[in-house]
């Protein structure tokens, strides 16, 4: 990390730094806004019911993610910085192996799809392509950490770099979600966002020293509200 | 310690060593060493099919495990047998080492359960670990129905599960756990250090299916937080692998639903790889959660054998 101006590469940072927000804009176009993780059926069953609901409901959603996906993604950067294909495959099929709803499964595999393909398109580096090849002919189901993973490490994006992008991308999706679904604010969909990307930091802490086998969950209530969801008459989102 | 590799809860005892949950843990009790001879429980089951009926063909087991005999008592399903686990200590206790392991031949029909609710007790060093394997053959059919687990205030508990199963075998597999003694010390609710309970599955060819671990840390992470336990206490993690059409239309049958006022969700989603169903309850007490599991096995029952449940205990 550059934190001196001494040897300060300014356009390269300067590049870096809009690629960060470039492919992690909540706006990138791989689908995320069809999506409120969890969050319509928690809006319809009055689980989630005001701000501080809310609240909770998004910081167990990022502390999930940190648990679950994140050693993935984290893992699987630093397998991509190394371009072995087969290995970011096993780790796919275990990420796969752990979404244990349809809609989980769905959306990790609708946005990492997208993403691996608008890589393609926008970066095309040789992993991406070799990685929608493998997507293409049913090798992987091609998970969303995983595609952001490989993405980010043909960009030279750091692994802490995709963390950040990922987690915001988890808040970001539940908050929008929370404007459409229930009586909420800007202001306080902001403050919470503020407030969630204020843990970043020690959420890395837990993701990044954990081996693949220890990613674990405990969110009952989130799993049976996605039961709920698909048996739901009106739905604005896909999960 | 050269043999260790050896015994059947040489399993237990690695995960124990290697997971991060329990890295702290790792001191040995002030009592009796962990895994020592006394701490270390294992249980061999085999169940085959032989003419008409499912016998306990293997049966091997050192204390605490216990199993006198299988019992074929389910008047719906006379060739069906029954297993009662017993454990003749009555709890768990800090280095504890227990292996469970499983098999049903082809065609094979069994049911088990314990006697009563397992008992993780208070650990101020070290910590309890069990290791199961279930091994389901051919259009064999096994419920796992044990009592629920309570774990006590500062209690460490790990359990992993690995499950081989047939593409046209099924498994009901229910683990219920309790948040722990709330009505005897309310510091008891969701007072255990850590819980860590790990389930996978795989075809015999070695094909992944599902991986689940869920790793209960009340200190770490807040359990009444909106999305993990809310105001519940109890929760029962139901495992269903069966073909994917039997999955189908039972998925079909079983409502889902989330009812704050009376203190019940519960709900079914698809495993991947078409594994089957993970049904999942939340309650506030126990006898809810149990029903409902209970609603969920005739369920099963009916649309994989078609046969009813015997009646209700009157004890239990």
């Amino acid at each position: 990390m550059t934190t001196g101006n001494d040897n300060f590469d300014a356009p390269r940072t300067a590049a870096l730094l809009s690629r960060l927000l470039q492919f992690g804009d909540s706006m990138f176009p791989i689908g995320a806004f069809s999506f409120s993780l969890g969050l319509e059926s928690a809006v319809q069953e009055g689980v989630v019911t005001d701000a501080a609901t809310l609240r909770a409901f998004a910081r167990s959603a990022v502390e999930q993610a940190a648990r679950g996906d994140c050693i993935a993604l984290i893992t699987a950067h630093r397998v991509a910085t190394a371009g072995d294909v087969d290995t970011l495959v096993r780790i796919d099929a275990q990420v796969y192996a752990r979404k244990l709803s349809d809609e989980a499964r769905s959306m990790s595999i609708r946005m990492g799809r997208k993403f691996t393909e608008m890589g393609v398109e926008v970066v095309g580096a040789p992993l991406l392509y070799t990685w929608r090849e493998c997507i293409a002919r049913s090798v992987t189901p091609g998970c969303y950490p995983i595609a952001l993973a490989i993405n980010f490490a043909v960009q030279d994006l750091s692994a802490y770099q995709a963390f950040v992008v990922h987690q915001y991308g988890v808040a970001t999706t539940i908050l929008s979600a929370a404007l459409r679904l229930m009586k909420v604010s800007h202001i306080e969909t902001q403050q919470i966002l503020y407030e969630l990307t204020g843990r970043t930091e020690e959420m890395y802490g837990i993701a990044a020293t954990k081996r693949l086998s220890d990613m674990a969950s405990f969110a009952p209530l989130t799993e049976i509200l996605a039961a709920v969801h698909t048996r739901a008459h009106v739905r604005l989102f896909m999960n | 310690m050269t043999s260790v590799a050896f015994h059947p809860w040489a399993r237990a005892e690695s995960l124990g060593a290697s997971m991060p949950e329990f890295a702290s843990f790792q001191d040995e009790p002030p009592q009796m060493q962990s895994g020592a001879v006394g701490k270390t429980g294992f249980l061999r089951l085999g169940f085959e099919h032989r003419s008409g009926q499912t016998i306990l063909a293997n049966l091997q087991c050192r204390a605490p495990y216990m199993v006198q005999r299988a019992l074929h008592c389910d008047e719906a399903m006379p060739s069906l047998a029954s297993v009662f686990l017993i454990t003749t200590t009555g709890c768990v206790l800090q280095g504890d080492r227990l292996a469970l392991d499983i098999t049903l031949g082809s065609r094979a029909q069994a049911h088990l359960t314990s006697q009563s609710a397992t008992k993780i007790h208070a650990m101020e060093a070290n910590y309890a670990a069990q290791s199961q394997t279930i091994a389901l053959d051919d259009d064999a059919y096994l419920e796992f129905l044990p009592d629920p687990v309570i774990p006590h205030r500062h209690s460490r508990f790990l359990s992993d599960t690995q499950i081989s199963i047939a593409p046209s075998a099924t498994l009901l597999f229910s683990e219920i756990i309790q948040s722990g003694r709330k009505h005897y010390r309310p510091d008891e609710c969701f007072g255990a250090t850590v819980l860590s309970i790990s389930t996978s599955a795989a075809r015999p060819d070695g094909r992944s299916l599902f991986a689940e671990k869920l790793v209960i840390e009340p200190r770490r992470y807040e359990m009444r937080q909106t999305g993990v336990m809310n105001s519940f206490d109890v929760l029962a993690n139901v495992i269903l692998c069966t073909p994917a059409d039997t999955a189908e239309r039972i998925h079909e049958r079983m409502q889902a639903e989330v009812n704050l006022a009376e203190g019940m969700a519960f709900g079914a989603c698809r495993l991947p790889n078409d594994a089957g169903l993970i049904f999942k309850v939340l309650g506030r007490e126990t006898a809810q959660v149990k029903a409902k599991v209970r609603e969920f096995w005739g369920v099963v029952r009916e649309e994989v054998i078609g046969a009813a449940l015997p009646p209700l205990y009157l004890w239990r």
